[in-house]
C-alpha cells in the first residue's frame, strides 16, 4: 500500500514537472517570436526613416544645419562707343543684422549701433522693425557705410553678435542725370518678381533693371549669383564652408552712343523740357538720346527722401518720362510725308506745280488758316517746304486719301515702336478703320486736311520722326534704330549686333531729290535759318505743333511744341537729329538753334572758323 | 580543478557566440561614445564605467554561483533599496549624488526584483502561479514602483511593463488574467482622463511632441524632431565617423544618453542600425536559449527575465527616438552613457552568463 501511494504521489509530481517544462518551452518559443517580431518592427521603422524618407530628412537636415548666403554677381558695365563707362559697379559697405541671432537682444544691439553710427535709437529701431516685416533673414540696417563707421563696427564686432558688415558691389552711374532715360536704373527685386524669377537664379536681395537698357538687356547684364554654404550649429555659430560656387559676372554692353554728343545734347536741354535724338543714317545706330528734365538714377539705389519722390511723381515736369520715346503731334515736320504721298499718288504732278496761298484755305464751309496770315503767294513744293506753307499742303490733302497717307506714314515707321522698349509709345497714325474703331464715326475730309500738316490725331515720337528723316537722308533705307553695338564678357569675347534693315522704301529718286532740296532750302532761306552752319550741309524741317489742351479755356495758354528735325554732313548726311522742345514755342526759334549748336559740336566747327 | 577547466572549455564552446555578441556590443557602445567625444567629454568616463562593469561581470560570471545567492541577502538588498527609494521619494529626487558620481537607484531595482521574483517562485511546482503567490509578487513589484512614480514616471511605467510581461511568461492563471485585463481597462478609462490633467506640462508635452513632432519642433517635439532628422539623414550608408551634422553641430539633445541610438543611426546609416539590431537580437535569443537549457527553475526564470529587461529597454529607447512610441528618458544598454545603467546591465548579463556556465556544475 505504502509503496503504491508513493508511486502515485511521485507520478503526480512527475506529471506536474513534465507539464511545467513543456509549457515553459512553449512560452520560450513565443518569447523568441516576440523578440524577432519587435526587432523586425524597429528595423522596418528605421528602413522607413532612412531609406524611404531619406530625401525628406536630408532636406530638413540641410535646412537646419547649413546657412546659404548668396554671393551677388557684379552687374555688367555699360560703355559708350568712345570707351566711356557710363554704368559700373563700386564696392560699398552695407550694415546687416541677422534677426534670428539678435532675437531677444534687439534693444541692446541697436543701442550699441546707434551710438557707433551717431544715429538716434528711434530711427534705427524704426528702420529695423519696418525692414523685418518685409524680409526674412538678414536685415539691411544701413547702406553705404563710411570708412570710419566700418572701422568702428569691425573693431567691436565681437560685442555685436548678429551684426554683419558686408562688402557689396553696387550699381554706380558716374554721369548721373545725362543717361537716366537711356540706361534706366536698377532697384531691388519685389516679392512678386522674385516669386516669378527665382528659378532663373534671382535671389531675394538682387537688383533688377528697370527701364531703358538696364531693363531690356537684363539677361546680359545680370550675371549668375554664386552660393556659399556654411555649417551652423545648434547655437547659431557658423562653422566650416560646405560648398562654394563663385559668381559669374554679367556681360558688358558697348553702346552706339557717342558720349561727348550725349553730354552736349544734355547740356543743350538744360532747364528745358524736351528731347534730342541723334541717329546715324548709315546704319540706324543711336548716337545720342536725351530727355529733359531728368533724375539721378543713383537715387533709386540710395533711396529718395519722401519729399523728393513726391516732387518727381506729382510734379508737372514729369522727369521720369522719356520724352524721346513719348508721342506728340509732329506739326510741320510731318509735311515731308504728305509731300511724298502727294508725289507718289500723283496729286503733286511736278516740282513746278503751284498753289496760291492767300493766308487761308477754304474747304466747303470751313476755313483752314496758314500760319502766315498774310499768305505766301504762289508756292511750289520746294518753297512750300522751305516756308512751311500750310495752304499748299491743304490743297494736296483735299485730293489725298487718308488711308493712303496712313500707308505711306506706316511705311516710314510711324505708328510702331522703333526700339520696342516697354516705356516707348507706339504713336498714332489715324485712318478710317482707326476712327471707326475708336469713335465709331466716319472719317471727314477736313480731318485729312489737318492731318496733312501734322496736326489732328497724329502722334509721333521724336525717335520715329528722326527715323523718317534718316530714310530721306540715306535714300529710303529704314534701319531699326539700335543702341547696343556689342556684348562683351570678361574674357573679351564679343557678340556683335548687326544693324537691322527693316525695309527699303522704294522712293523715286527724283521725288527724293526735290524733297531734299526743299529741306535744304528750309535751312538756307526758310523757317530754319537759325540752324544754318557755314561749311556744313544741314537740311531739315521745323515744326510748331499746336497743343490743344482739353481744358483750354481755363488752363493758361499753352505754348506750342517746337520741333526741328534735320540731317547734316560735310558732303553726305552723317547724322540725323530730332530736337523736340515741349511747349518751346516756334520750331525755328526754339529748336533750330540747338541743332546748330549740336552740329557745330559734332563736326568740330568753331565760331572763329565760321566768321 | 581539472574538472573545472574541462567544463569551462565546454562552456566557452557553447557560449562563444554569446560572448562574441556581447563584446561586439560593448565595442560598438564605446565607439558610439567616441563619435560624440569631441563635443562631450564623456568618452573616458564611459570607458571607466565599462571597465568597472567588466570587472564585476568577470567576477560574477566565473567566480560565483547564482544558485548559492542567499535568499535573505536578496531580501535585505530589496528592503534597503525600498528604504533608499522612500527617502528619495520624500526629497523628490531621482538621482543620488555621492561625491563625484551620481547614482540612479531605480536602475538597481531591475536585477534585485528579478532575483527576488525568480527565487520566490523557483520552488513552485505548478506551471502557473497560485493566487496567493501572485498577490505577494504584485505587492513586491508595486511598492518600489509606487515610490519611483512621482519622480520618474517613465521608468515606473516601463518597469511595470517589464515585470508584467515577465509574470505573463511565468504564468498567470487564465481566470486572473481575464479579471486583471478587465480591471486594467476600467482603470485606464478612469485614470487616463483624470491623470491627463494631473500630468506635469513637460510630461503632457512629450505626448504632444510624440503626436506632432514637426508642429512642436521648437518646443515639445524638439528632441523627437531632431532625432528623426538625425536618423533619416543617416540614410543607408550613414555619414561616417564624426561626420554627421546632428552629432557634430550639437543639434541632438541628450545625445550621449537617450538619443545615443540616433547618433549611431546618423553615423552608420541603415547598415549600422541593422548590424546593431542583429547582434542585439542575437544576444536576446541567446538569453532565451540559456533559459531553455538551464538546469533549474530559478535559472530559467532569471535568464528569461533578463532577456525581457533588455528587450523592453531596446523597444522603448529605439521606439522612442524613431517616433514609434512616446519619448522616454530610458537609456539604451551599450550605446548610451550612464553609470548606473552600465553597472546594472553588466550585473544582469553576468547573471545570464553565470546561468549558462553553471549548467555544467552540480550543486
Amino acid at each position: 500500500m505504502k509503496n503504491h501511494f508513493f508511486l502515485i504521489k511521485n507520478l503526480t509530481k512527475t506529471r506536474q514537472r513534465i507539464l511545467k517544462a513543456y509549457f515553459w518551452e512553449k512560452r520560450l518559443f513565443w518569447a523568441k517570436v516576440i523578440v524577432i517580431a519587435f526587432l523586425f518592427i524597429l528595423w522596418a521603422r528605421m528602413f522607413y526613416l532612412q531609406v524611404i524618407k531619406y530625401s525628406y530628412y536630408y532636406k530638413k537636415a540641410k535646412e537646419r544645419s547649413v546657412v546659404t548666403y548668396v554671393i551677388k554677381a557684379p552687374r555688367g558695365q555699360i560703355i559708350t562707343s568712345d570707351g566711356v563707362i557710363v554704368a559700373t559697379n563700386r564696392a560699398v559697405f552695407q550694415l546687416y543684422v541677422d534677426a534670428q541671432v539678435i532675437k531677444g537682444r534687439e534693444e541692446e544691439i541697436l543701442y550699441k549701433l546707434s551710438r557707433l553710427l551717431n544715429e538716434s535709437l528711434g530711427t534705427l529701431k524704426e528702420r529695423y522693425y519696418l525692414a523685418k516685416r518685409r524680409s526674412f533673414g538678414r536685415i539691411l540696417l544701413k547702406k553705404d557705410l563710411k570708412w570710419d563707421e566700418v572701422a568702428k563696427i569691425m573693431v567691436r564686432l565681437y560685442y555685436l553678435p548678429g551684426v554683419i558688415v558686408e562688402v557689396e558691389s553696387q550699381r554706380y552711374y558716374p554721369y548721373k542725370k545725362a543717361y537716366f532715360h537711356l540706361i534706366g536704373y536698377v532697384s531691388r527685386i519685389t516679392k512678386e518678381e522674385y516669386n516669378k524669377l527665382k528659378n532663373e537664379g534671382y535671389s531675394m536681395e538682387d537688383f533688377i533693371g528697370r527701364r531703358g537698357i538696364e531693363r531690356v538687356f537684363e539677361k546680359y547684364l545680370k550675371g549668375k549669383n554664386g552660393i556659399i554654404e556654411i555649417e551652423r550649429d545648434a547655437y547659431g555659430r557658423l562653422g566650416k564652408i560646405v560648398r562654394r560656387i563663385n559668381p559669374i559676372p554679367g556681360k558688358d554692353l558697348i553702346l552706339t552712343i557717342d558720349h561727348s554728343l550725349q553730354m552736349k545734347a544734355f547740356s543743350l536741354l538744360k532747364n528745358k523740357r524736351g528731347a534730342i535724338v541723334a541717329l546715324s543714317p548709315v546704319d540706324g545706330s543711336i548716337l545720342a538720346m536725351v530727355s529733359s528734365p531728368s533724375v539721378d538714377p543713383q537715387k533709386f539705389i540710395e533711396g529718395f527722401t519722401r519729399r523728393e519722390w513726391r516732387r518727381i511723381v506729382r510734379g508737372k515736369s514729369k522727369p521720369l518720362v522719356n520724352r524721346a520715346l513719348t508721342c506728340y503731334p509732329p506739326g510741320s515736320t510731318y509735311k515731308v510725308i504728305t509731300a511724298l504721298a502727294g508725289l507718289t499718288s500723283g496729286v503733286i504732278k511736278g516740282v513746278n506745280q503751284v498753289f496760291y496761298c492767300q493766308g487761308y484755305f477754304k474747304y466747303k464751309s470751313r476755313i483752314f488758316r496758314c500760319w502766315k496770315v498774310t499768305g505766301h503767294g504762289w508756292v511750289n513744293l520746294i518753297k512750300a517746304l522751305a516756308v512751311s506753307c500750310d495752304v499748299y499742303f491743304y490743297n494736296v490733302a483735299t485730293q489725298l486719301d487718308i488711308d493712303y497717307l496712313a500707308k505711306i506714314s506706316r511705311e516710314f515707321g510711324l505708328g510702331e515702336k522703333a526700339l520696342r522698349w516697354v516705356e516707348e509709345d507706339k504713336g498714332l497714325v489715324p485712318d478710317r478703320a482707326w476712327k471707326k474703331k475708336k469713335f465709331k464715326q466716319i472719317w471727314y475730309p477736313g480731318e485729312t486736311i489737318i492731318t496733312s500738316i501734322g496736326q489732328g490725331y497724329l502722334l509721333v515720337t521724336p525717335l520715329q520722326i528722326a527715323r523718317v528723316y534718316m530714310a530721306i537722308a540715306n535714300g529710303g533705307y529704314l534701319y531699326k534704330p539700335y543702341v547696343v553695338k556689342a556684348v562683351m564678357d570678361l574674357k573679351g569675347k564679343r557678340i556683335e549686333f548687326k544693324p537691322v534693315l527693316e525695309r527699303k522704301i522704294d522712293i523715286n529718286p527724283r521725288y527724293l531729290k526735290w524733297i531734299r532740296k526743299g529741306l535744304r532750302e528750309v535751312v538756307v532761306s526758310g523757317t530754319g535759318k537759325e540752324a544754318f552752319v557755314p561749311g556744313l550741309l544741314v537740311a531739315g524741317k521745323t515744326g510748331t505743333a499746336q497743343v490743344v489742351s482739353s481744358r483750354s479755356e481755363k488752363a493758361k495758354f499753352l505754348e506750342h511744341h517746337a520741333w526741328f528735325v534735320s540731317y547734316a554732313g560735310k558732303d553726305k548726311p552723317e547724322i540725323v537729329t530730332a530736337i523736340f522742345i515741349e511747349h518751346g514755342g516756334h520750331g525755328g526759334t526754339a529748336a533750330a538753334p540747338l541743332a546748330k549748336e549740336l552740329y557745330k559740336f559734332y563736326f568740330g566747327i568753331t565760331d572763329e572758323e565760321s566768321e | 580543478m581539472v574538472f573545472f577547466r574541462k567544463n569551462l572549455g565546454d562552456f566557452f564552446k557553447e557560449n562563444l557566440l554569446g560572448f562574441g555578441a556581447l563584446f561586439i556590443l560593448i565595442f560598438l557602445g564605446n565607439l558610439n561614445q567616441w563619435i560624440m567625444s569631441e563635443t562631450s567629454g564623456i568618452f573616458l568616463k564611459n570607458l571607466l564605467w565599462h571597465l568597472i562593469g567588466l570587472t564585476i561581470f568577470i567576477f560574477i560570471t566565473f567566480f560565483t554561483d547564482y544558485r548559492k545567492i542567499p535568499f535573505k541577502m536578496i531580501w535585505y538588498a530589496y528592503l534597503f533599496l525600498i528604504f533608499v527609494l522612500f527617502v528619495m521619494c520624500l526629497f523628490k529626487k531621482r538621482w543620488l549624488h555621492l561625491g563625484p558620481i551620481s547614482i540612479q537607484p531605480s536602475e538597481f531595482l531591475k536585477p534585485i526584483l528579478l532575483l527576488l521574483i525568480s527565487s520566490l517562485i523557483a520552488s513552485e511546482p505548478d506551471y502557473s502561479l497560485n493566487t496567493k503567490l501572485l498577490l505577494k509578487i504584485f505587492v513586491i513589484i508595486a511598492v518600489p514602483l509606487m515610490l519611483i512614480l512621482p519622480t520618474d514616471l517613465d521608468y515606473a511605467f516601463i518597469m511595470g511593463v517589464m515585470f508584467f510581461s515577465f509574470l505573463l511568461f511565468i504564468g498567470i492563471p487564465r481566470k486572473i488574467l481575464i479579471i486583471l485585463s478587465i480591471l486594467g481597462v476600467i482603470f485606464c478609462l478612469i485614470v487616463v482622463p483624470v491623470g491627463w490633467k494631473r500630468l506635469k506640462p513637460h510630461q503632457r508635452g512629450r505626448i504632444y511632441g510624440y503626436l506632432h513632432p514637426e508642429k512642436y519642433a521648437k518646443t515639445w517635439g524638439y528632441q523627437l524632431n531632431q532625432a528623426l532628422i538625425a536618423i533619416g539623414y543617416g540614410g543607408i550608408y550613414g555619414h561616417g565617423f564624426k561626420k554627421g551634422w546632428s552629432t557634430r553641430l550639437n543639434y541632438l539633445p541628450a545625445k550621449h544618453t537617450d538619443l545615443a541610438f540616433a547618433v549611431w543611426a546618423e553615423t552608420w546609416g541603415l547598415i549600422g542600425v541593422s548590424l546593431f539590431l542583429v547582434i542585439y537580437g542575437y544576444l536576446l535569443l541567446f538569453g532565451i536559449q540559456i533559459s531553455s537549457t538551464a538546469k533549474d527553475w530559478m535559472g530559467k526564470y532569471l535568464s528569461l527575465g533578463i532577456t525581457l529587461v533588455f528587450l523592453w529597454q531596446l523597444i522603448f529607447n529605439v521606439g522612442g527616438c524613431s517616433g514609434l512610441l512616446p519619448m522616454t528618458s530610458i537609456p539604451l544598454p551599450f550605446l548610451s552613457y550612464g553609470g548606473s545603467i552600465t553597472i546594472s546591465s553588466y550585473f544582469l548579463l553576468s547573471l545570464l552568463f553565470n546561468i549558462g556556465l553553471k549548467r555544467y556544475f552540480f550543486k
